[in-house]
Formats: structure tokens, C-alpha cells, sequence
């Protein structure tokens, strides 16, 4: 009998940890960053959104700064540089632009895209340089129009 | 505002890079810290041999969430100061050579509010008609009148180390 409560100890012991690992180690790692699934706050165009910025950046920046936003826009440049995928949004203005830091799992749409082709964007918003600057995001090719 | 960009554009001796580099580090015996930003911006003149950056402090990209939360609210206050800035000028700097070159960058870097004079030592290497920069070099937490608690002090090292690398192109657009 004794024999058998250790073991039952045991295997109560390992299902505690277990769980613990499952559900306690999240907390102290980096946050799932796929946004693919997650609801945009705000979805506007590249256009708007820059003008925006550049008309008053300390209100845009409380409106869109760490929110999840969609843009939709035209690709202007398509990057590679320091292992990361990054799309350039192109507005009217030709100065400025939105700098997309894309998620790695989106490699097989960036394959698919097109310098001028229609996309959207959704990322989370950093704030504003000489362009918007989103990161974490994910491709929608907007296949339907 | 647009005006000024626009003048901007007729310098030919003028470049940017749109997607910079740069990471730092802190390295203690509790824990290793790292963080990169990949969307810095930088314009680099050779007329004038200057070099202007600009970062945003929320586009630190952490290993754990919980260090990005401390960096942005606690330390960085990135609500009340969202950009590092640096302005500086190439001491010496020969905009012909396709040499590597390592110079001294005189300037003024600014975090946290915090205005500096720093010397930075840096790489400079002529690709073609564009130009890459890089170099490594230190700050201490103190001089930007960064507050760490003391619970965490042991977390985070006095002085970090930051890296930079820059690829510039022509400004065309």
C-alpha cells in the first residue's frame, strides 16, 4: 500500500509542476506576438494616417501609439536587412512613409507581393520619425477586390 | 515644416538610412538584458560631415515582455520622452577614401530628456556611392537620471553597452 501512495505522490507532484509550467512560465515570457488573430482598434489608409502624423504628432501619438492598428496602403519597398521582413508603405507625401516590421510567420505572403500592390497592414504603432513605424505584422492581400 | 524636407532634398551630398540597428546591453550577474530596434533613422551629410538619429524607445524589442514594460513606464518614461536623439559631427572624416575608416562622432546624445556630450568611436566604410557606419560604445544609467529601484538594481548594470550599425543610401525621395 505504501509503495502505491508514493507513487500516486509522485505522479501528483509531476502534474502540479506541470501545470505550473504550463500555466505560470507564460508570464514571464514574451506575450504571443502573432497578431493575426487579434482585432485591429483602428483601420484606416497609409495616407490618413501620416497626415495625421505629420500635421500633429503629439494627438496622433496618444490616438494610435501601442494600439493595434490596420492600414491599408501600396507597397513601395520590400527589405530584408538584419534578418528582419519589413514592407514601406507609400503615401501622397512622397517624404514619408509606414515602415511594416513583419511578423516572421508571414514569409509566404511577402513571397507573394508586388512593389504598387494593394495590401493591409496590422501591427502594433510605434510612433513617428520620417515614417510611421509598425511592428509585429501581419499581410492581408486583400485578394477580394 | 514640409518646406524644410523638401529644401532638404536638393542636397545630393546627403544620405539616410531608414532602417538602422541598434542594440543594447546589460550585463549583470542576476541577468543578461537585450534589446534591438531595427527602425532607427539616421541622415548622414557629407558636406557638412554631420550625423543626425532619431529612435523611438517603444520600438526596443525585448526577449521578455515584462523587461519592455519596465524599460518603457518605469525607466525610459517613453510617454514623456518617446525618442533618443543623437547630433553629432565626424571629427576628420575623408569622404573619398572606399578605406575603412575609424573616427571619432563628437555630438550630443539625448535619452530620457537628458542632454550629453559623448564621443563615440565608429567604423566607416564607402560602399560604391553610399556609406555604412557602425561601432559600439557605453553610457551610464546615471547620467540620463535614469530611477531604478533598489530591489532591481542588482538586475540591471551601471553602465550598458549599446552597438550600432547604419546603411545608408542616397536621399532621393
Amino acid at each position: 500500500m505504501k509503495s502505491k501512495n508514493k507513487i500516486f505522490f509522485a505522479v501528483g507532484f509531476l502534474f502540479i509542476i506541470f501545470l505550473l509550467v504550463i500555466f505560470i512560465k507564460p508570464i514571464f515570457e514574451a506575450s504571443e506576438k502573432n497578431l493575426e488573430n487579434k482585432v485591429a482598434e483602428l483601420t484606416l489608409s497609409s495616407n490618413d494616417l501620416i497626415h495625421n502624423y505629420v500635421n500633429n504628432e503629439e494627438k496622433s501619438n496618444k490616438l494610435y501609439t501601442g494600439k493595434i492598428i490596420e492600414v491599408t496602403g501600396f507597397v513601395k519597398q520590400i527589405t530584408f536587412l538584419n534578418d528582419t521582413n519589413t514592407i514601406i508603405l507609400n503615401s501622397e507625401n512622397e517624404t514619408f512613409g509606414v515602415i511594416c516590421d513583419i511578423n516572421s510567420n508571414q514569409k509566404e505572403k511577402i513571397k507573394a507581393l508586388k512593389l504598387h500592390q494593394k495590401i493591409r497592414v496590422k501591427g502594433i504603432c510605434k510612433g513617428f520619425l520620417k515614417d510611421v513605424i509598425l511592428l509585429n505584422c501581419s499581410i492581408d492581400l486583400m485578394t477580394n477586390e | 515644416m514640409l518646406l524644410s524636407f523638401a529644401d532638404f532634398n536638393k542636397n545630393e551630398n546627403q544620405f539616410i538610412a531608414r532602417q538602422g540597428q541598434v542594440t543594447f546591453f546589460s550585463y549583470t550577474s542576476v541577468e543578461n538584458i537585450e534589446a534591438k530596434n531595427n527602425q532607427v533613422l539616421s541622415i548622414l551629410d557629407t558636406d557638412t560631415q554631420e550625423v543626425a538619429i532619431s529612435m523611438l524607445m517603444r520600438a526596443f524589442v525585448f526577449k521578455k515582455d515584462l523587461m519592455y514594460e519596465h524599460f518603457n513606464e518605469s525607466y525610459i518614461e517613453s510617454d514623456l520622452y518617446p525618442k533618443a536623439n543623437f547630433r553629432g559631427k565626424i571629427l576628420n572624416f575623408d569622404t573619398k577614401t572606399s578605406e575603412k575608416q575609424t573616427k571619432i562622432i563628437r555630438g550630443n546624445l539625448n535619452i530620457h530628456g537628458i542632454s550629453k556630450e559623448i564621443d563615440i568611436k565608429a567604423t566607416i566604410k564607402k560602399i560604391g556611392e553610399s556609406y555604412t557606419i557602425y561601432g559600439e560604445f557605453e553610457v551610464f544609467v546615471n547620467d540620463f537620471q535614469i530611477k531604478i529601484p533598489p530591489i532591481l538594481s542588482s538586475n540591471i548594470a551601471k553602465s550598458i553597452s549599446i552597438k550600432f550599425n547604419f546603411q545608408y543610401q542616397h536621399y532621393e525621395e
